[in-house]
């Protein structure tokens, strides 16, 4: 198995790595970069806990190989925050109690903000569609729902 | 879940790619969209020893269209198919690609994985079967085009020889006054396999009442999706009235074949005749648009 060397733009900054090709962009993430913000859930692509923003659009991390992330922008969620400054969408998340376990709240949130990105107005359904591929085993998606209408307004007021 | 071991190969051309495939042969296995080869991997249900990306073939995705019809390339993602404005028959496939998977899934899901892996509840072969779509199969010095009718033989299995790429999906051009729509019935909204999937196009006469045409396609209750002929036929010159689409649904949910693996085949037709129903009078809507 020839390695594969890559060169990708993470969190806004270009890294060259050296990975193994049968390995995904979760475990390359986890284990070699230690960024384990992006969580192991089910592997198949059903929970979203391993959710990441691919050039911008929400993407499972465990079905894509890290080789694949070559000349890509990879988003993580260690990448949302301004130094100590959180992002607005988890100031929500802590401010609307939407955080139980935390298990799905990066990818929630990574969800959350690539809608946010391209529909600052999002209706409940929108909503409701942009996180309907990562699963929250507390089941406390009425809190989420509302946190990231929340930041939708705070935005709002923002600009 | 480990992925076995293989090589990757990122061919930057259809034609390298296509020399790839040649000369590994059944050891290679062509990576598209990957949210089923990289489970079968994981599964260790495929074990290739090369794996073929094609990811960085710009040629063979997104669309185009001339006098002839829209050729869609094989690497265009089911989101951007959702997201697309394909007319008033074209639509049938937008709403089914709006629906496979989950936004996650959507981004990264290809129109040419989701027919090439041939699973009988693929959301997107009952709209194009509907399309009478054909594939364009490439490989090195040849490449034929094959009727998507034509295309499945069995679960998991189609007509593609191992060193053939999928480049892409032509849909001829449909005369004016069509009209298409997709249904899918699943016990959840999201992340769901299809029990059935019903997608209707017909053509209106110019009278705007009379049907000229229709094409029904099922998805999920034979071993592959296939076409309701008889349904479809039974239509053509008939006024487009609920009593007419309720006995296609009738026709169609006999035509029907299902195995009673998810839910019973009694079931399963009994929904195919509502679905068909539902899907030709929305289609029929969609004529008038």
């Amino acid at each position: 198995m020839k390695k594969c060397h890559i060169t990708f733009q993470l969190n806004g900054i270009t890294r060259e790595v050296l990975v193994e090709p049968n390995q995904t962009l979760l475990q390359m993430l986890r284990e070699d970069l230690s960024l384990t913000g992006t969580k192991y859930g089910c592997g198949e692509g059903d929970c979203g806990a391993c959710t990441v923003l691919l050039d911008d659009e929400p993407v499972n991390s465990c079905l894509i190989l890290a080789a694949q992330a070559d000349g890509h922008r990879v988003t993580t969620i260690e990448g949302l925050a301004d130094g100590d400054k959180l992002h607005p969408l988890q100031t929500s998340f802590i401010e609307n109690g939407a955080i139980q376990c935390g298990f799905c709240t990066p990818g929630m949130i990574l969800s959350a903000k690539a809608l946010l990105d391209e529909q600052p107005e999002p209706s409940e359904l929108d909503i409701r569609t942009a996180i309907s591929g990562n699963l929250c085993r507390c089941t406390g998606y009425q809190k989420i729902v509302e946190s990231i209408k929340a930041a939708a307004n705070n935005c709002q007021g923002e600009s | 879940m480990l992925l076995p071991k293989f090589d990757y190969n990122a061919p930057a051309t259809l034609d390298e790619s296509c020399q790839m495939m040649a000369s590994y042969g059944d050891r290679a296995k062509l990576l598209a969209g990957g949210t089923d080869l990289l489970i079968a991997l994981k599964k260790k249900t495929l074990t290739p020893t090369q794996v073929v990306a094609l990811d960085r073939i710009d040629e063979i995705k997104g669309f185009c269209s001339d006098q002839d019809g829209l050729f869609l390339g094989s690497r265009t993602t089911a989101a951007e198919i959702a997201e697309s404005d394909l007319g008033p028959a074209g639509r049938v496939l937008s709403q089914a690609a709006a629906q496979v998977g989950s936004p996650l899934i959507r981004n990264l899901a290809t129109i040419g994985g989701n027919l090439a892996t041939a699973m009988p509840a693929a959301d997107m072969a009952p709209p194009l079967l509907a399309l009478q779509a054909s594939v364009v199969l490439q490989r090195v010095g040849d490449q034929r085009e094959v009727l998507l009718s034509d295309f499945f033989i069995s679960p998991g299995e189609q007509v593609m020889l191992p060193e053939e790429i999928m480049s892409m999906i032509v849909l001829p051009r449909l005369p004016e006054g069509c009209g298409g729509a997709f249904e899918k019935l699943g016990v959840r909204k999201a992340l769901e396999r299809s029990i059935v999937s019903v997608a209707a196009v017909i053509s209106m006469a110019d009278d705007g009442h009379t049907i000229q045409g229709a094409r029904i396609a099922l998805g999920a209750v034979a071993p592959t999706p296939m076409l309701a002929l008889d349904a479809a036929a039974g239509l053509s010159g008939k006024k487009a009235t609920a009593k007419n689409f309720a006995a296609a649904g009738k026709i169609a949910a006999q035509e029907a074949n299902p195995r009673g693996l998810r839910t019973s085949a009694v079931y399963s037709r009994l929904m195919v005749e509502q679905l068909t129903i539902r899907a030709l009078t929305r289609a029929y809507e969609a004529t008038k648009l």
